[in-house]
């Protein structure tokens, strides 16, 4: 699945300082979806080079981590319940740093 | 990080703005629970600082206003709102950016680039007042000569005083700064953990320093930092994200960690510790520093000579301990040498965040 | 010369507050000392982590001294008294109900050597909650548990305590089984069900003391417990009730509660529990969860980083302003001892620093902040009952524990216990003229700054 990851806010420290990653991402195996959850681990996986606990903590991200799919808070989308879709812009922004 | 106007269509099952009930909700709010649109997120965000502001009058028409700016997120979506609002509501101030240059190549440089963008973006005359000119050192030379630890405690003292040489120079009657509900309710944390009861009697005050040469208030006292980011994302704000090179790993504190912990489990906390804060029972006859004026600069000063001073006095002496801790060098001569708390890792020694500045 | 490392951490800390912690006045300056107790200076200091620098007696002495002081300096308990000591089980209650317990022991000595036999011995009776019914807990273990609690204070040597096994659903008349465990689930907050508990143990703990005829209890609250109060009483937005909680003593209640163990750390009572050999019953204790959870685990983290924070948590929140009620009341002043009224001005415990005429919270008790206040005032008079008694409610119960759903109030309002809908009437008795009288005197009083 084609994705299109961003991260901002200062999290992109913790990939080599690139802000925006087209990536592709295969379902896990005997899924029939990709949902948040799966990416937040494949992301942790591939993308995050350094400090990883600046961007999760436990199974999710930290508190204070935004996240938005589609430009759309993923409050409102159930989270790490999120199904994701080819082509979704997946938005990952840290509050934390700086005033 | 331009993307297309149109969004993609809209998932299965995602709601409609509870304020418009027409356009897709874009974000949850985390101070009412409401699903809004971004339109109707603008709206709501703009009129309740504008709401702040009115009901605490913090400004007075024709006032000059200076607009503490860092290029961070807070101070860029300040400047960008109170600017609006402005224009808006008529309110009839001078507004300008002051940014304080504390001499840190590669970070502050950098967030500087950011300002001087937000003066042209936003019409707003920029000051810089910088270190260097001011306390003849840059934060990169001073901490050459003292190294990674406490440097925190001599950017955050000159930062300060920085900031009111600043505002005289550009004669304004008021300075704005950036500090969100977070920040303000960090701070009421921090002071209980401390036992800062005077401060803690202070620190949910929306105007301070009244009694100084220049007031300060906080129009975000009630504001979100979630809000702040979201509006900066969404209206594609040009803002510098990256934390102070000489603060490394400090990401902030237990304090704030908490905040962010309890905020998911109850957003409403935030406003909550405010409220508390705002709430305590504090004798008004505790005792306060009485104010004076520093022997050597000038500035507001409780004790001969203002922390600035003994700062530099060290620095310029090749003794840089001096003014850290407890003892307070040339104030009292008494103590003799410097007692170094050691609890090198203390939640006090938090690093410079939004908190003094 | 080096710091014996176990001996290093507390003295060479270089903190003040650190300092504050170790209560001797007896510092080690030279190293000569290190290995021996600060105090006696003769025996070696045990391990562990409060105690290091006191030897086993000393450590002992300086905890009970800690618990003593506080007694005698609040006027917590007089020869005429009978008290009631909530136990739960845990180290804390175990040491109040031990302490409690060496006091009458010592004052019975005293009295059986007092020649007029002047000054009776308090009595002191014990009180645990059963929570069975509503515990998620095996019955059987809680059975036990309450087995070994009844071994416990009847071991204890003599005079003999009663100990009140009281069933939680009994603070409703008749079986409150159902209702009690209808009303917890009608609470969709798990910090708001939690606190609710809270509030119903005290409700059944003033019920059991006003039924037996105690007129004091003690509650084995410690520094650590309490610093976690005022951050989760901070959290949830209570600072205006917060110094109501905190104090040695609380008398807004029927029956007076007193907190002897204020000073101490649960470090310390686990460590006493420990040398001793004083059973204790964990249980009981249920879980922490939500924002009392998080909570625990800050000042948790907080307190492993420097062992004073704790005690500066609870001394910044000493500094905020008591209530009028936080004192013995004024009647009893005839026979507590000339002594201890000496060291209550000592302490500055005047008798009325504002004589206020509070209105309380019917839920958790709390004396209502200004704008609660002004809220209910302006409500007008109410229809309902429990219109009237959602309105009286402090904002914080209102957010976590009151159903969200206005439809929902009247059934909550029904399952509630006797004494809840009591302080409710009674708070709104206290009618709305007295109300507007207090704001406007909150009003003025703000102005006015007579200073």
């Amino acid at each position: 699945m084609q994705l299109t990851l961003e991260f901002g806010g200062g999290l992109e420290l913790l990939c080599d300082s690139v802000k925006v990653h087209n990536v592709s991402v295969d379902m896990p195996k005997g899924a029939e979806k990709l949902i948040m959850k799966d990416l937040l681990g494949w992301v942790r996986t591939n993308l995050i080079k350094e400090r990883p606990e600046m961007f999760m903590k436990g199974d999710t991200v930290r508190p204070g981590v935004l996240v938005l799919v589609n430009d759309c808070d993923w409050e409102l989308s159930g989270q790490l319940d999120t199904t994701l879709e080819e082509k979704d812009v997946v938005v990952f922004i840290s509050t934390l740093h700086g005033g | 990080m331009e993307k297309g106007e149109e969004e993609k269509p809209t998932k299965a099952g995602s709601r409609l703005c509870c304020i418009c009930n027409q356009k897709r909700a874009a974000l949850k709010r985390p101070k009412t629970l409401q699903q809004i649109c971004r339109e109707c997120f603008y709206e709501v965000f703009e009129e309740e600082i504008h709401q702040v502001i009115v009901e605490n009058q913090l400004f007075k028409p024709r006032e000059r206003v200076a607009i503490g700016a860092s290029g961070g997120k807070d101070s860029t979506v300040l400047a960008y709102v109170l600017s609006e609002l402005n224009r808006r509501h008529n309110y009839g101030l001078d507004l300008f950016l002051l940014s304080v240059d504390e001499g840190i190549t590669g970070y502050r440089d950098d967030s500087l680039e950011t300002v001087k963008r937000n003066e042209i973006q936003y019409g707003l005359p920029l000051k810089i007042v910088s270190y260097k000119d001011l306390y003849g050192w840059t934060m990169d030379e001073i901490v050459k000569m003292i190294g990674l630890k406490n440097n925190c405690t001599f950017c955050g003292v000159f930062r300060r005083q920085a900031l009111d040489r600043g505002a005289a120079l550009l004669k304004v009657d008021k300075v704005a700064t950036g500090h969100n509900a977070d920040d303000i309710a960090e701070t009421v944390l921090l002071n209980i953990l401390r036992g800062d009861i005077a401060r803690l009697s202070r620190c949910t005050s929306i105007v301070t320093g009244e009694d100084g040469p220049i007031p300060r208030c906080k129009p975000f006292k009630y504001t979100y930092e979630k809000e702040i980011v979201m509006y900066a994302y969404f209206k594609r704000l040009d803002y510098f994200s990256t934390e102070c090179i000489y603060s490394p790993n400090a990401y902030r504190g237990f304090a704030r960690e908490f905040i962010k912990d309890l905020e998911r489990i109850r957003p409403r906390a935030i406003l909550d510790i405010i409220q508390s804060g705002e709430d305590f029972r504090i004798s008004t006859f505790t005792k306060m520093p009485e104010q004076g004026t520093c022997e050597r600069c000038g500035y507001i000063s409780s004790q001969k000579w203002c922390k600035a001073c003994v700062l530099l006095e060290g620095l310029n002496r090749g003794l840089p301990k001096l003014g850290i801790g407890r003892s307070r060098g040339p104030n009292n001569d008494h103590k003799k040498g410097t007692k170094e708390t050691n609890g090198a890792k203390s939640i006090e020694s938090k690093q410079c965040g939004t908190l003094d500045f | 010369m080096a710091c014996n490392p176990s001996n290093c951490q507390s003295n060479c800390y270089g903190n003040e507050e650190k300092a504050e912690v170790v209560v001797g006045e007896e510092y080690v300056s030279a190293n000569q000392n290190q290995n021996l107790c600060i105090k006696c200076k003769t025996k070696e200091p045990i391990g562990g982590d409060e105690g290091r620098m006191f030897c086993i007696e000393c450590f002992r002495s300086n905890l009970y001294g800690k618990f003593r002081l506080a007694v005698t300096s609040h006027a917590m308990i007089t020869p005429t008294d009978n008290v009631l000591v909530a136990f739960s089980g845990g180290p804390s209650s175990r040491v109040a109900l031990q302490f409690v317990h060496e006091l009458q022991h010592k004052s019975l000595k005293n009295f059986d050597a007092s020649r007029d036999r002047s000054l009776p011995v308090f009595r002191v009776g014990v009180a645990l909650i059963d929570e069975t019914t509503i515990s998620p807990l095996p019955s059987h273990d809680i059975d036990r548990a309450i087995q070994d609690i009844r071994l416990i204070v009847s071991t204890l040597a003599p005079p003999i305590k009663q100990l009140h096994v009281v069933p939680i659903e009994n603070i409703y008349s008749g079986d409150g089984t159902n209702r009690l465990k209808n009303l917890l689930d009608a609470v969709s907050d798990t910090t708001g069900k939690e606190d609710l508990l809270l509030h119903l143990r005290m409700s059944s703990l003033q019920k059991v003391a006003s039924e037996s005829g105690y007129n004091k209890i003690v509650l084995g609250l410690c520094t650590s417990r309490i610093a976690c109060h005022v951050i989760s009483a901070t959290v949830k937005g209570q600072g205006y009730s917060l110094p109501a909680d905190i104090q040695y003593v609380d008398s807004r209640w029927e029956i007076p509660i007193v907190l002897p163990l204020r000073d101490c750390l649960v470090q310390e009572l686990n460590m006493l529990c420990h040398l001793d050999g004083l059973k204790t019953v964990e249980l009981l204790k249920g879980p922490c969860s939500g924002i009392n959870g998080l909570v625990s685990s800050f000042v948790r983290i907080l307190q492993e980083e420097n062992p004073s924070r704790e005690c500066t948590i609870v001394r910044t929140a000493g500094k905020l302003t008591p209530f009028h009620f936080n004192r013995i009341p004024e009647s009893d002043d005839s026979i507590i001892p000339l002594a201890t009224r000496r060291r209550q001005k000592r302490y500055n415990l005047k008798p009325n620093e504002s004589i206020s005429s509070e209105s309380f919270c019917p839920i958790c008790n709390s004396p209502l902040n200004k704008s609660d206040m002004l809220r209910l005032s302006n409500l007008g008079s109410c229809q309902t009952n429990s219109d009237s008694f959602g309105a009286a409610c402090c904002s914080s119960c209102r957010f976590q524990i009151l159903p969200k759903d206005p439809s929902s109030i009247d059934h909550f309002y029904s399952l509630l216990p006797q004494p809840l809908v009591a302080r409710a009437k009674r708070s709104s008795y206290d009618n709305l003229s007295l109300l507007r009288e207090q704001i406007k005197d909150c009003l003025l009083s703000d102005s006015e700054d007579e200073s």
